[in-house]
């Protein structure tokens, strides 16, 4: 029963943690531009981002070490370094983006310029960092997520035309977009699901919370049911914006957008959940963000690290982050848009992802680290194809990106 | 001089002919034993002639997944060798001078790491 009940928790905050502020901008401007014609992009992300969690996940339980204590280990120190500069910045961008969401969602709850928000959001982090256990954290940010799912409720509500809606899901260029932007959006939303840092906590928290190999078919159950169903979280987001937002002409720019379709679909009540959701999402991805740019420079420089240790003894650990949130408010508080921050961000963690992928992908192969428990053959044959498309949208990001003006 | 200064340093054999880049040091732990562990010694040096990157750990032979990185890795490492210590004759700042008549090993390791 308790075993069972460990299961279903976890379950539920894979899904919860699985909406981040990427997710939740991302999906409602492709919604509002693109109607669910990118909706496939979300199936290979969230597979995408199974095979990498359930890789890592099995690194840290067999071999005791997380992703950039690996990385390390398997690249040297100088290739190392030059990995560990791209995906911290890239991280650092991400927790700037998520404070400025919890920020936005709070200025929606209560019409206070979310620049007055920002410090409250940053210092809130930094003391559920410092003091609350990881544990406790984890599944209280999930299980607030989880009322996300009322974007799911709001589309139900809005009464949609579904077979209209199910003939969008084929993919097509829209006729007032182009090629460009439509694959530009393609890999934003790739990398929204598949977002570096989520495997860098994973792996973290797996040694974090001390799993062993027994604890593997839990973590597979979590990543395999979790992660899907957080999945079709990101694709209701995206539904709500193509019914609503789509025909009226409105495409994305701002946080009050992205939860327009719910007020419509399911009124005030509606609209009190989603800011609890969003609030929870983004404070529960701040939090996971803040935790990996400590994890990720901690395991690099063979700092001691982990909640589990009390902050004194992973003082270096403990200021990292301190340094990373300050630096992450000194950027919102230029006054740049977080939504812009977030657009960039995901598009970002598309380029950075292979120098993560590709070292994890090695060393579940390698029977030193991970003795019977090396990568089977289906399990390369997907991890190889998905190497492939990791790679392309990382080499295609930054040219598409200028291509199209960002987007625009 | 550091190990890190080494890497990518260009080995010469004794009549000034290029033969690559040292790639990897190889280190034996048989030296005055401590607490944790026995001092290293250098047991030699990996001389690669297209490139110094890293092998990424495929120089041991029973790795062979998942296909087709290993055998790209290797093929970027082809005809690379392993010096012995003792056929280095100079190991300067710019490049590496091997003894004449050195012999030249595989690189490749078996599965735990052992030559």
């Amino acid at each position: 029963m308790k075993r069972l009940l460990g299961v279903a928790l976890g379950i539920l905050t894979a899904i919860g943690g699985f909406v981040d502020i990427g997710d939740l901008v991302t999906n409602a401007v492709v919604g509002s531009r693109f109607g669910l014609s990118l909706i496939w992009v979300v199936v290979v992300g969230v597979v995408g981002i199974c095979v990498f969690a359930n890789m890592s996940g099995r690194v840290a339980a067999a071999s005791g070490r997380a992703t950039f204590e690996v990385i390390r280990e398997r690249l040297g120190p100088r290739a190392g370094l030059a990995n560990l500069s791209a995906s911290f910045l890239i991280n650092l961008m991400t927790v700037t983006a998520e404070i400025g969401g919890i920020a936005l969602a709070l200025q929606l709850a209560s019409s206070v310029n979310y620049l007055l928000w920002i410090p409250l959001a940053a210092v809130a982090v930094w003391l559920v960092i410092w003091r609350v256990k990881f544990s406790i954290m984890e599944n209280v940010t999930g299980l607030l997520g989880l009322t996300l799912i009322v974007f799911a409720v709001a589309l139900f509500l809005l009464k949609p035309d579904w077979g209209n809606l199910a003939s969008q899901a084929i993919p097509a260029v829209p006729a007032e977009e182009t090629g460009a932007t439509y694959w530009y959006f393609a890999i934003a939303l790739f990398g929204a699901a598949m977002t570096p840092y989520e495997v860098f906590f994973f792996s973290s928290g797996a040694v974090e919370e001390g799993w062993k190999i027994k604890d593997l078919i839990q973590s597979r159950i979590n990543v395999l049911v979790g992660f899907p169903l957080g999945g079709l979280l990101s694709v209701a987001i995206a539904g709500c914006a193509a019914v609503v937002l789509l025909p009226a002409g409105i495409s994305v720019t701002s946080l009050s957008q992205v939860i327009l379709p719910v007020a419509e679909g399911a009124g005030k009540l509606g609209l009190a959940v989603v800011l609890l959701g969003i609030v929870a999402a983004t404070f529960g991805a701040a939090l996971e963000t803040t935790l990996s740019s400590g994890y990720t420079l901690a395991q690099f420089f063979g700092w001691s690290w982990g909640k589990f240790r009390a902050p004194a003894q992973a003082a270096r650990f403990h200021l990292a982050m301190i340094i990373c949130l300050l630096v992450g408010l000194g950027v919102l508080a230029t006054g740049v848009d977080p939504v812009l921050v977030t657009e960039y961000s995901v598009v970002f963690s598309a380029v950075a992802l292979p120098l993560t992928y590709l070292p994890i992908l090695i060393v579940a192969n390698d029977p030193q680290y991970m003795g019977q428990h090396v990568n089977g053959r289906g399990v390369n044959v997907v991890a190889m194809v998905y190497l492939v498309v990791i790679l392309v949208a990382s080499l295609a990001a930054i040219p598409l990106m200028i291509v199209t003006g960002a987007g625009a | 001089m550091i190990l890190g200064d080494l890497l990518g340093t260009p080995v010469h054999d004794d009549d000034g002919v290029r033969l690559g880049r040292v790639a990897d040091a190889r280190f034996v732990v048989d030296g005055a034993p401590h607490r944790l562990m026995a001092d290293a010694r250098l047991l030699g040096l990996v001389v690669s002639p297209h490139s110094w990157s890293s092998f990424m750990g495929y120089e041991r032979n029973s790795l062979t997944q998942p296909w087709p990185l290993p055998q790209l890795l290797r093929w970027r490492h082809r005809g690379s060798f392993f010096v012995m210590w003792e056929d280095i004759a100079v190991l300067g700042d710019r490049s590496v001078r091997l003894r004449r008549g050195y012999t030249a090993y595989s690189p490749a390791l078996d599965g735990s790491g052992q030559e």
